[in-house]
């Protein structure tokens, strides 16, 4: 099926964007496009007028700055994937780019792009969740940061303005003795996850864990964080014992829906065992950021 | 009804058209360019029957407006045999299929082809497992996967060895006719840098 007819707008800069989204009736921004096109074609979406950034080459970048990894909202996951700085020293982020869809994909769609589209079984929301990240948006007021906690409200509905767009995702970057990781259990390439587990903690200096974000995908109406979890683990020194309590009170605050690819209780189970994986794989990586540090 | 003038470049010919921004790339390619190599399998940006090289990246054609690909280069399965490394005949890829057995049915090998080009321009010598990782969105239901894997194995030796032909010859590779397929340093013979690099 076609789309419904739309005018194509293809901003060069911000200011540019923000402005069409004032002027023009209820348009859709269109970044990487991989999941709004096939929404477009099957009339899940008709909008007038489509805000096109990929001409806005402000926004496409990859950097640590001012103590951020700041994620322009036209980095691809496939620039995450490849990124000599993401694999050594954002492990939840080198875990979850190759998990997502598959390589042409990867190869157009936007790390932003998929967290405005607030799917509940997109993986970077959790990624964002577990490393206390923020979205940056821009709108006729200017800007506005938005905890990543208060970003997602339904499935496909964020708090983020209609006349706002993002231009932004940020986390601050590695403390010494941090680690992190993703799990996630697909059926198959291209599938959305049936669970993941997005994790950071980070120890102090007699390794005990000091803070610890864990985001969970595909379990409730949008990624959410596991609260309970990250509270067990706090104060705890990283063991079998305290990662597989984490997990379990994972799997308790979990609510996935039973489908055709598993029930829910498996689903729960599957939250517990990819908590307990992501954990261990954490603490690995805080560790070795130990062993850094004093070499 | 709005319409937009865009460039496309397509196989190294540059096509001026006319099209509504709805208009997928897929469609440009096979009805307005009538280049129907490139097929429609899904329509939903699952099957991969539509991956075409844009820019150096396999991307899938279905999952893209053509307004989106203004002023860029796009290789489909049309241009394979006209490539320098055909010499004159079938790319190594295409060949790899023929002699690897690497289709029945035919309908996913055009993405198959495109998804193997930019596997092995990425990476000349990949392993097994980095070409199944690179084919992971393209789906063939005839048979499974093993002698698509074979076919683009054979093309990874073949251009291996048609490299170190070039190499004996003083290193330069020939090029028929000042081919370029518009991607930095794809069609650079033994030159070509496959070292990656960071994103930032």
């Amino acid at each position: 099926m076609k789309s419904a007819p739309f005018e194509h707008h293809e901003p060069e800069t911000v200011a540019e964007a923000v402005s069409l989204l004032e002027a023009l009736d209820e348009p859709t921004i269109l970044a990487g496009g991989q999941s709004l096109v096939p929404m477009l074609r099957f009339r899940l979406a008709n909008p007038d007028a489509v805000i096109d950034l990929n001409r806005i080459d402000e926004l496409d970048y990859l950097e640590e700055a001012d103590g951020m990894l700041r994620i322009g909202a036209l980095a691809r996951h496939v620039d995450i994937e490849e990124s000599a700085l993401i694999a050594d020293r954002y492990g939840s982020f080198a875990d979850a780019a190759p998990l997502v869809a598959d390589p042409q994909i990867r190869n157009r769609g936007t790390i932003a792009g998929s967290v405005a589209q607030a799917d509940p079984k997109g993986d970077w929301a959790s990624v964002l969740l577990a490393h206390d990240g923020e979205v940056v948006a821009r709108g006729p007021d200017g800007e506005r940061v938005i905890p990543a906690d208060e970003f997602f409200l339904l499935p496909y509905d964020t708090t983020l303005d209609e006349n706002e767009m993002i231009t932004e995702l940020r986390v601050p970057t590695p403390l010494d003795r941090e680690g992190s990781a993703y799990h996630k259990l697909k059926r198959k390439t291209g599938d959305y996850a049936m669970a993941g587990s997005a994790v950071r903690i980070v120890l102090d200096e007699e390794g005990t864990i000091e803070t610890a974000g864990i985001g969970l995908t595909a379990v409730d109406i949008t990624n959410v964080r596991a609260t309970d979890a990250e509270e067990s683990l706090v104060g705890e020194r990283p063991s079998k014992e305290a990662f597989k309590q984490a997990g379990e009170l994972a799997a308790e605050q979990s609510h996935p829906e039973s489908d055709e690819h598993g029930d829910a209780s498996y689903k729960e189970r599957m939250v517990n065992v990819l908590t307990q994986r992501a954990l261990a794989d954490a603490a690995e990586r805080a560790g070795l950021v130990v062993k850094r540090v004093t070499a | 009804m709005s319409t937009k003038d865009i460039t496309l470049t397509v196989n190294g010919e540059t096509h001026s058209l006319t099209v509504e921004p709805r208009m997928l790339l897929i469609h440009a390619i096979r009805e307005e360019l009538d280049l129907t190599g490139s097929h429609i399998g899904c329509d939903t940006g699952n099957c991969g029957a539509c991956t075409v090289v844009k820019d150096g990246e396999a991307i899938k054609s279905c999952l893209t407006f053509a307004v989106q690909a203004d002023g860029s280069e796009i290789e489909t399965v049309e241009g394979m045999e006209d490539h320098p490394d055909a010499d004159g005949g079938l790319h190594p890829i295409q060949e790899g299929f023929e002699q690897e057995h690497g289709l029945q049915c035919g309908y996913c090998t055009p993405g198959m082809i495109m998804a193997g080009k930019a596997i092995l321009d990425e990476n000349p010598n990949p392993t097994e497992e980095e070409i199944r990782e690179g084919i992971s969105g393209n789906l063939c239901r005839c048979t499974g996967y093993q002698n698509i894997v074979k076919s683009i194995q054979y093309a990874s030796d073949k251009l291996d060895e048609n490299g170190e032909v070039a190499a004996a010859d003083g290193g330069r590779a020939e090029t028929d006719g000042g081919f370029t397929c518009g991607v930095e340093n794809c069609c650079g013979g033994t030159g070509f840098d496959h070292t990656g690099g960071d994103n930032e």
